[in-house]
């Protein structure tokens, strides 16, 4: 009986098609990778992917959760396997690597055929890691500079001036985040937590970075490694002091989160607000600090991208497009700020996430504006593995920095 | 009944037909998710194929030379292997020989025993890995807040490079050793209890009847486990991944593990192919060997 019932819908299936090939497609289903699992992050995407069923019913987007660390994994063996996503997300780091391997769609026609899209909106700055002459492979949806978060409840109970406060009167510095730090930690609690708690693995660079840039000091370049320069080695003191000097940050292998109210300050973007919505005591956000170099905010970058093998590339790219229109990029500013200059500079995007302050959005418009994106480089999945074993070395106590930094940078170099 | 096979042919190539088409399901699936893969593995290992990018191209052996020759990784991680297996197998199989004779006679509870020792075989890898590195932290690790109490400065178990290999090495012991527990109690219950009442009438003391009868009527189990936890050691992943990483300073990168960033963080399928089947073949002489002295040992 079901065996009838299948051959019967599947001759009527194919004589549709037959009589139907001058009509586009028939039900379509786009599916599109991300790695947030957040309920607010996924509501806001899905209502925009209503909003474009709604001008074309033929067409749904089915947004699938692949957590972080194993996402440019999942996504390559999907792409390996001939079943690649239609769209996904894809992080700084990886745009070199993937623009270069040939699997993303240039979408550069589809944006610019339309006036109304407004491709010039796009910030150059933005768009560097996703262009290609005239091809576009990517619309960043999310330039989010790294800024501080602290916890106001601890700060207030010690009686302590707040990093807003201090970043306005031009103190904060990262020797006083420092400072700050050891005297807000015990009770439990650690004083500053490293970004999301990945800053000894995954995430040494990002953990780093932003202190290194403040001192004057740079990754790598068209010269080569700068890990190792005087002000590199200075900065990455600086946070070797507070691991086991100070014992203030939270060190390798111990669980401190600021989120759960477990460390005074952390760095990290905008987007983990949404981490916040219960917590259990009052917070702040504060641009970074500044070093003896000034103030040096990094950008840590994603973009929305479509898959060149993907089944459906003309509706994913034209999705895409819908996706970062003006209209769109405003309502995803609540979590992740804009690479469209006229929605960063609007009044609605300060006022667009109802748990921050449009002072505290200034903050993060600021970080948009003074910042360069975090490192990257073709050779990123190498350049980390090479460097990761090095940089264990400099978690101990007794770590020569000068000779861990030189040896990281001699894993580097070969790589770039 | 009804059958699909004409009645024309003999019976004998009925019945061989018959018993080809019950098994055919497993022998196909075997085929195809097994075997399949294993010849793909050799063919993938002789050329340079990028997963990402899809290009790939014949290089002969040179992937087998890259490894063998030029890499140093590469060696660095066999020996890491190497010293995993050398600290798990025996430490798992003494262990799990101990256990096994501690509680494969009947007193009061030993069935919670055997449960309590068991229970780790049966828990989910990633869960067991998880507490455990909560357990080892630094300071707030429970393991070192216990060793404090008896004033002992415990260390960063999975940050120095000299402790991360041996705590992954026994948090691996403790999940695995009951399942080796297991098949000894099985086999000492298997053993004849008129061989030791024999041996004692005879005024053999405990040690001896252990070293002169059960000890060789153990040894056919012995060679299973020892296979067993040999291969076992040699692939494991999923352990180092979740709680080191391969680190501290590549202190625990193991093979499987090199192989796994070769192929899926780099891209270098080829190359992680290549990996494999010198992983396979190392395993597959170990294996050989070990049947070969038990024969010999056997015969002599």
């Amino acid at each position: 009986m079901t065996i009838h019932r299948h051959m019967i819908k599947r001759i009527i299936t194919s004589t549709a098609l037959c009589c139907l090939t001058a009509v586009p497609a028939l039900a379509q289903e786009l599916r599109f990778t991300v790695w947030t699992g957040s309920e607010a992050h996924l509501s806001m995407l899905n209502g925009i992917a209503e909003g474009y069923t709604a001008a074309h019913p033929d067409v749904t987007v089915k947004f699938e959760t692949v957590p972080f660390a194993d996402y440019v994994q999942k996504i390559t063996l999907q792409l390996a396997g001939g079943n690649p996503p239609d769209l996904g997300w894809l992080l700084e780091s990886s745009a070199p690597t993937f623009t270069q391997a040939g699997v993303l769609l240039d979408v550069g026609d589809t944006l610019r055929a339309d006036a109304a899209y407004d491709f010039d909106d796009l910030s150059q700055g933005a768009m560097g890691l996703w262009q290609d002459g005239d091809a576009v492979y990517g619309v960043p949806f999310s330039t989010s500079p790294f800024i501080i978060y602290y916890n106001k409840s601890l700060y207030d109970a010690a009686g302590m001036e707040t990093p807003d406060a201090l970043a306005a009167k031009g103190e904060w510095t990262w020797e006083r985040l420092k400072q700050d730090a050891a005297k807000l930690t015990g009770d439990g609690h650690w004083g500053y937590q490293s970004v999301d708690g990945q800053g000894y693995d995954s995430r040494v660079l990002h953990n780093l970075i932003p202190i290194v840039r403040s001192y004057g000091g740079e990754a790598w370049d068209e010269t080569g490694c700068g890990l190792n320069s005087d002000a590199a080695v200075q900065a990455i003191g600086l946070y070797h002091d507070m691991v086991y000097g100070d014992k203030s940050a939270v060190p390798p292998g111990e669980q401190g989160d600021f989120f759960t109210g477990n460390a005074a300050l952390t760095m990290t973007q905008l987007s983990r607000v949404s981490k916040l919505k219960d917590a259990g005591f009052e917070w702040g956000l504060a641009p970074l600090p500044s070093g003896p170099a000034g103030q040096a905010s990094v950008i840590g970058q994603a973009a929305v991208v479509a898959f060149a093998a993907g089944k459906n590339s003309d509706v994913a790219a034209d999705f895409l497009a819908y996706m970062t229109n003006a209209e769109n990029v405003a309502k995803m500013a609540e979590f992740f700020p804009p690479a469209r200059q006229s929605v960063l500079e609007s009044e609605a995007f300060l006022s667009s996430n109802p748990a921050v302050t449009p002072e505290q959005m200034t903050i993060v418009a600021e970080g948009i504006a003074n910042g360069a994106v975090a490192p990257s480089h073709v050779a990123y999945p190498q350049i980390e593995a090479a460097m990761r074993p090095k940089f264990d070395a400099l978690w101990s106590p007794e770590a020569d920095l000068k000779a861990v930094m030189d040896g990281v940078c001699d894993a580097v170099t070969p790589n770039l | 009944m009804r059958t699909a096979i004409p009645a024309t042919l003999s019976l004998r190539t009925r019945e061989a037909l018959t018993g080809w088409l019950f098994v055919s399901p497993i022998t196909l699936g075997f085929l195809i998710f097994f075997v399949g893969p294993l010849i793909a593995v050799f063919g993938y290992s002789l050329t340079e194929w990028n997963l990402l990018s899809q290009k790939s191209t014949f290089v002969g052996m040179q992937n087998y030379a890259d490894a063998l020759g030029r890499n140093p990784d590469f060696w660095h991680v066999t020996r890491n292997s190497l010293i995993f297996a050398a600290g798990l197998v025996p430490l798992n199989m003494g262990l799990a020989l101990y256990l096994a004779v501690a509680l494969s006679r009947p007193f009061r509870g030993v069935v919670a025993f055997r449960t309590i020792f068991f229970a780790p075989v049966v828990t989910a890898a990633v869960a067991w890995a998880i507490v455990w590195t909560f357990l080892l932290q630094g300071e707030q690790g429970a393991v070192n807040q216990a060793l404090a109490l008896i004033g002992i400065d415990g260390p960063n178990w999975l940050r120095e490079p000299s402790w991360a290999m041996a705590a992954v090495i026994v948090t691996r012991v403790f999940k695995t050793v009951g399942l080796n527990m297991i098949l000894y109690i099985a086999a000492l219950q298997a053993i004849p209890r008129d061989y030791e009442e024999a041996a004692r009438l005879e005024g053999a003391s405990g040690w001896q009847i252990f070293r002169m009868i059960t000890w060789p009527l153990l040894a056919p189990t012995t060679l299973v486990i020892m296979v067993i936890t040999v291969v076992g050691s040699l692939k494991v992943f999923d352990h180092i991944y979740l709680m080191t990483g391969g680190g501290p300073e590549n202190g625990t990168l193991v093979l499987a593990f090199y192989i796994y960033e070769q192929g899926f963080k780099f891209f270098d399928t080829g190359y992680a192919a290549a990996l494999a089947v010198i992983l396979f073949v190392l395993i597959a002489v170990l294996t050989i060997g070990q049947v070969i002295l038990r024969a010999r040992s056997e015969r002599a």
